[in-house]
């Protein structure tokens, strides 16, 4: 955390490309918390993270606040998981067709897919520090400062995410008994 | 403390910001109530998860493969516009934007307003120059492209290697230039729109501000060359008038008789090219806000880059097709220049405007512009041009328009109607 988000847009903008994988280092891992939950593996997750980050950097100068930078890039991952879902699907459906009579290949699920489609079921604001906390190694005073809000509020709207993973994480299991 | 605050205060206990009592009262707490312990224990299996999770996640290649992606699209993105700026032909594309007005204003005007395209051969310092044009640190002034009552009027701060220009014929334009870090701000005050360029090419010695030409000329005057005209009336006041000439340039200076500050200056060069200066302040308090360049809030920001490398006949050719094409509605003006490029800017803009061309393509017909427009400049330094166009319709071969000697060279260059470029011997040049 040497230089804040402002400082590298700006860097970016006034013709010092190379300053954006700075960026990069420090929102990947946020980036494929949130799709890998979204698109299901990470395979699908690194190449959407990818183009969110690639497509970013070509909308640089459209991004009107440089301190907003992560809610502006998470947006833009999400628009990106939305395309890459529909495509999914629609390559899903034609494998359907297929898939009646071989065991579909499938792609390799994340380590601990059931926790990422949980994050991604968060809604934003809580999705949002939990992203940042885990995957883009902020501390709770980070945080605070990154989203623009108090500490206690940060730690509430933790104690609130918590609850909503546990719950949803403990409904995936028992659906998964129920198949059984 | 109770079971419900104490469950509260656990994502702060664990994350280690709660204050000493408060963390004794936690722990007290945890060590007779089994809920919270379990609530605490859950906790923490779920912070572990996440932590493993996120570490997992941290190592990729990502870094490598957008840094490499980056580069490739913006290798062919470059490409692109390069080919793009091959050949000058403009088109009507769907696309509107306030952005490309101002960004090709930008360019012209950082050519007309900043550079005079001018070398004078070193001399002897004027022995009787005039203090504070020579040494103020601010200097801020009213510069008249051509005549008082028809050119346009620019308003001008000086402040070291800053500049802040205002112009009379297009009032919603500001412009601040950094001469020293080759850096312009154009500011479109009515459309919130600015452009932040970096400008190349050669800016040390050949571009500079008209305050700076002017101590120049000043500066390298052989006190032989100088004259005192005796006492005048100018813009309504008492006046000493000296006039000094040097081979190219003439320099006439209007002085208060008793206090000796510059009433007016009035400078000209080549042919054609002249400017008049007055409404002098010296040394006056500038708001330092006014030569910020930073992009105040609100504005759209647009980078751009304004290459003034190199200007060649070819870029002086384009300048014609524009002035032709796009100002004067296939027919070539009354006469060419700085003066009257400046004066046809607003025209130039609206016409521009109205093409609903791209970005990109506005900004490319301003540079293409100003860079004849410093061609033009070049050859007012060295003398020998000649301009015929007024009148003449856009593609006729039969006509020339402008033909010049270029430096060091035994024939001319003829330019005609149809902007083919012939070589031609003096005795055979158009009368």
């Amino acid at each position: 955390m040497s230089e804040n988000d402002k400082f590298y847009v700006e860097r970016c903008l006034d013709g010092h490309p190379d300053d954006y994988r700075y960026l990069v280092r420090r929102y990947q891992g946020v980036l494929l918390a949130n799709l890998a939950g979204k698109l299901g593996s990470r395979d699908r997750a690194e190449e959407a993270a990818q183009e969110a980050l690639v497509r970013a950097y070509f909308n640089i100068g459209k991004l009107k606040k440089p301190d907003s930078f992560f809610s502006w890039l998470l947006g833009i991952a999400d628009n990106v998981a939305k395309e890459h879902q529909r495509k999914d699907q629609l390559q899903r459906q034609r494998e359907i067709v297929r898939s009646f009579t071989e065991e579909s290949s499938g792609t390799e699920l994340s380590q601990d897919y059931a926790l990422e489609s949980a994050i991604a079921e968060l809604p934003e604001a809580y999705r949002k520090v939990i992203l940042l906390r885990y995957y883009g190694g902020h501390n709770c005073n980070q945080i605070a400062e990154q989203l623009d809000m108090p500490l206690g509020t940060v730690t509430k709207t933790l104690s609130r995410a918590y609850a909503m993973l546990r719950e949803s994480l403990q409904q995936q299991k028992q659906a998964e008994v129920y198949e059984v | 403390m109770n079971c419900e605050e104490s469950k509260e205060l656990l994502v702060a206990y664990f994350e280690g910001l709660l204050e000493d009592s408060e963390q004794q009262a936690v722990e007290e707490h945890l060590k007779d109530c089994s809920s919270c312990q379990a609530e605490l224990k859950e906790l923490t299996a779920l912070h572990d998860r996440l932590v493993t999770n996120g570490k997992a996640l941290a190592q990729s290649n990502l870094e490598k493969d957008v840094m490499n992606q980056l580069i490739r699209e913006q290798n062919v993105r470059l490409k692109a516009a390069a080919r793009a700026t091959d050949a000058l032909k403009i088109r009507r594309t769907i696309m509107k934007s306030p952005i490309t007005r101002i960004a090709a204003v930008a360019a012209v005007i950082i050519v007309a307003a900043l550079g005079i395209n001018y070398i004078m051969a070193p001399s002897v310092t004027w022995a009787q120059v005039i203090q504070p044009i020579l040494n103020a640190k601010t200097v801020v002034f009213d510069l008249i492209l051509g005549t008082d009552d028809s050119g346009m009027v620019q308003h001008e701060i000086v402040v070291g290697s800053r500049m802040r220009r205002t112009m009379s014929n297009m009032p919603n334009m500001t412009m601040i230039i950094d001469t020293d870090n080759a850096k312009l701000l154009a500011l479109d005050t009515e459309a919130k729109t600015a452009v932040y360029a970096d400008i190349t090419g050669d800016l040390g010695d050949r571009h500079r501000s008209y305050i700076k030409f002017v101590r120049q000329i000043i500066g390298q005057l052989q006190g032989g060359q100088v004259e005192q005209l005796g006492e005048q009336v100018i813009d309504g006041q008492k006046a000493v008038l000296f006039v000094g000439k040097g081979q190219n340039e003439e320099v006439r200076i209007w002085a208060d008789p008793e206090t000796a500050h510059p009433i007016r200056i009035e400078a000209k060069i080549g042919q054609e090219f002249s400017f008049a200066m007055k409404n002098f302040e010296f040394d006056a308090a500038v708001d330092e806000s006014l030569m910020s360049m930073d992009v105040p809030a609100g504005y759209t920001l647009q980078k751009t880059n304004i290459d003034l490398g190199n200007t060649t006949e070819e870029d002086f050719v384009k300048s014609l097709r524009i002035w032709a094409e796009i100002i004067g509605d296939g027919t070539f003006p009354e006469s060419i220049g700085t003066q009257s490029a400046m004066a046809q800017m607003p025209v130039l803009i609206q016409k521009v405007t109205a093409m609903q061309v791209s970005e990109d393509k506005g900004t490319e017909i301003g540079m293409s512009f100003a860079k004849g427009m410093l061609f033009h400049q070049t050859l007012e330094n060295q003398g020998a041009w000649n301009y015929a166009g007024a009148g003449v319709k856009l593609g006729d071969a039969g006509k020339a328009i402008f033909w010049y000697q270029p430096q060091g060279s035994q024939t001319w260059r003829v330019i005609s109607g149809d902007l083919s470029v012939k070589d031609v011997a003096a005795e055979n040049l158009p009368k």
